[in-house]
């Protein structure tokens, strides 16, 4: 299973104060406070986090069924940067998810999976041909129409991200 | 303070995060804030600040687990009211 979370930054600025009081503490671990306000941009970091745990987020729900809304349950840890990109872990309950992160000065997009070796094999579609949902979840169909790859659709302003593995 | 206000407070509370009006019109207590308003989910945050403040309530993190629709939204708030 793989998720994905694409942040417009220019749409999060206008939408959402993270600076308001109580915003930070009902989304973000003690830990993950620290790396926003050490950060050279907050703002960014703010996304960059968001991110990571929508992505994983998206993987434990279909894992799991379980649709609730508890941005503090899923932390992100062990990020680092590693060719122009940022890998991470988001840590929820005895799950763990690996996340590679893009951030540019407009979007920010992060891309979550089981296994960590399975971060390279994760592709980028450019149009929803050949996608269709079952049970709510997105897959991609090959052209004989018999096998079929898990996708992960995620959109924000004037971007949008699909993946399949 | 009885259902209907209650959720007369909550349209208010919603209105500048929603992304589909119609919905809105239509809401009731199964209206589910990210599947049915298009509340996105960074957003929802403020919904809930928005309830704290309105309501002079504390909702803590295990009521926030809840918190995807107008329903456990209402119940939420008259439980926590009842306990002041």
């Amino acid at each position: 299973m793989i998720g994905n979370d694409i942040v417009d930054l220019a749409l999060a600025q206008k939408e959402s104060n993270w600076k308001r009081k109580g915003f930070l503490d009902k989304i973000f671990t003690k830990n993950e406070q620290l790396m926003i306000f050490n950060a050279q941009n907050s703002a960014v970091m703010v996304w960059n986090l968001w991110s990571r745990k929508e992505a994983a987020y998206k993987i434990y729900n279909q894992q799991t069924q379980i649709r609730s809304y508890f941005p503090l349950l899923l932390e992100c840890f062990d990020l680092e940067i590693f060719d122009g990109t940022i890998l991470g872990k988001v840590v929820i309950n005895d799950n763990i998810y690996y996340t590679k992160t893009e951030i540019t000065d407009q979007f920010i997009n992060t891309i979550a999976a089981e296994k960590f070796k399975d971060l390279d094999k994760i592709k980028t579609l450019e149009n929803r041909k050949n996608i269709q949902k079952n049970n709510g979840i997105p897959y991609y169909f090959e052209i004989d129409n018999i096998v079929s790859k898990p996708v992960s659709i995620s959109n924000h302003g004037q971007f949008e991200r699909i993946i399949t593995i | 303070m009885g259902k209907k206000e209650t959720i007369e407070k909550l349209k208010i509370i919603v209105k500048p995060y929603i992304k589909n009006q119609e919905a809105f019109d239509n809401l009731t207590e199964n209206t589910d804030f990210i599947n049915d308003l298009h509340i996105n989910s960074a957003n929802l945050v403020d919904v809930i600040l928005d309830i704290e403040e309105e309501f002079n309530i504390i909702i803590d993190n295990q009521s926030m687990e809840r918190m995807l629709d107008i329903k456990s939204a209402i119940d939420i708030i008259e439980t926590k009211l009842s306990e002041k």
